[in-house]
């Protein structure tokens, strides 16, 4: 699945079947590499931000979680790994030999478990394996 | 592979760790090996109000170095100034070769150096070499304002007023960087078998 396909999608409760938020960002570590959160908008609740494990399915139409509770205010793990600066979509991708191969357009997960699978350049796919790090000046890949 | 580099295309490429964050750019590289490699790089502050910056980057901290930016590991990499100048600069003509007159070993003036071209290998890791000098053609050598590349030996002797080459130099001009590696390889093979 691709990060921009699933942008806006509802995230659901299964217990009283309303809406808690709509997904808005992903929250990416490149040591996994992997989503390990989803950031929602139109939260009715204290929080915004929903851990991968609280989610019981990231499905084709929506994303389910068991109750309001599965959303939270975001851990210190999550808050340094949030936000701008780390946002992969639209950033310049340099390998480890001062390369600069292009932006990343898109990205490709595995909605099952969260791992990431490939980047998508203009220039082509690149294996999220290569992952080192993400910046506010640049993606990081080994070359 | 290896590539080749400019010394004007260096300065001002920015300094990114494997965290993806700009902690630097170029300011300018230090040579060291008498001008044969280089040693390391002075850096500035990113951005366009900041300054020289009291830390540099040694070479051996250098991850890679390509067209794009130099990248390291992390801040870690950075040591003073001072102490890596003194590393770096125990004798040899440094990095004071721009503006020398080019002077091949029969007394011939090939002209002015106004660039320095670098080879690294393999995108770091290795050592980067000096392997020519970009020269603002003299009159003499019919050129026009042309601008040439020269390929340089292992060893060279420089003064910081005249670079001296071998005569043979001449006859591997190149115009452009992109035949430039084949030339150099040419060259060396070429003063090898003169040996």
């Amino acid at each position: 699945m691709l990060f921009s396909e699933a942008l806006g999608r509802s995230v659901v409760r299964t217990d009283t079947a309303s809406t808690v938020g709509r997904v808005s960002d992903y929250v990416v570590d490149p040591r996994l590499p992997g989503v390990v959160a989803l950031i929602l908008s139109k939260t009715s609740s204290q929080g915004s931000a929903l851990p991968w494990p609280n989610i019981i399915a990231f499905g084709v139409d929506a994303v389910t979680v068991p109750s309001a509770a599965a959303v939270v205010e975001p851990d210190p793990y999550l808050a340094e790994l949030a936000g701008k600066p780390h946002t992969l979509l639209h950033k310049r991708v340099l390998t480890t030999s001062g390369v600069q191969l292009g932006t990343v357009l898109d990205v490709d997960f595995d909605p099952t478990i969260g791992r990431l699978a490939a980047l998508l350049l203009e220039q082509g796919p690149i294996d999220a394996a290569r992952l080192l790090g993400v910046g506010s000046y640049a993606v990081m890949v080994r070359a | 592979m290896s590539i080749l580099l400019r010394s004007s295309e260096i300065n001002k490429l920015p300094v990114v760790t494997f965290a993806g964050e700009d902690i630097a750019q170029v300011k300018d590289i230090m040579y060291a090996a008498h001008g044969g490699q280089i040693g390391g790089f002075t850096l500035n502050g990113r951005g366009m109000f900041s300054g020289p910056l009291k830390t540099a980057l040694p070479w051996e901290s250098v991850v890679g170095l390509g067209p794009d930016a130099v990248v390291i590991r992390d801040e870690g990499a950075l040591t003073p100034t001072e102490s890596l100048r003194a590393a770096t600069q125990s004798g040899g003509p440094s990095g004071d070769i721009l503006g020398s007159q080019v002077l091949t070993d029969d007394g011939a003036a090939l002209g002015v150096v106004v660039d320095v071209v670098i080879e690294v290998a393999d995108g770091g890791g290795g050592q980067a070499d000096v392997v020519g000098y970009e020269i603002d053609p003299a009159e003499g050598v019919g050129r026009g304002t042309n601008r040439m590349l020269i390929p340089l030996p292992d060893t060279m002797s420089a003064s910081g007023e005249y670079l001296m080459v071998p005569a043979a130099a001449r006859e591997f001009v190149t115009d452009d960087l992109a035949g430039f590696g084949a030339a150099v390889d040419d060259f060396r093979a070429h003063l090898r078998g003169q040996r």
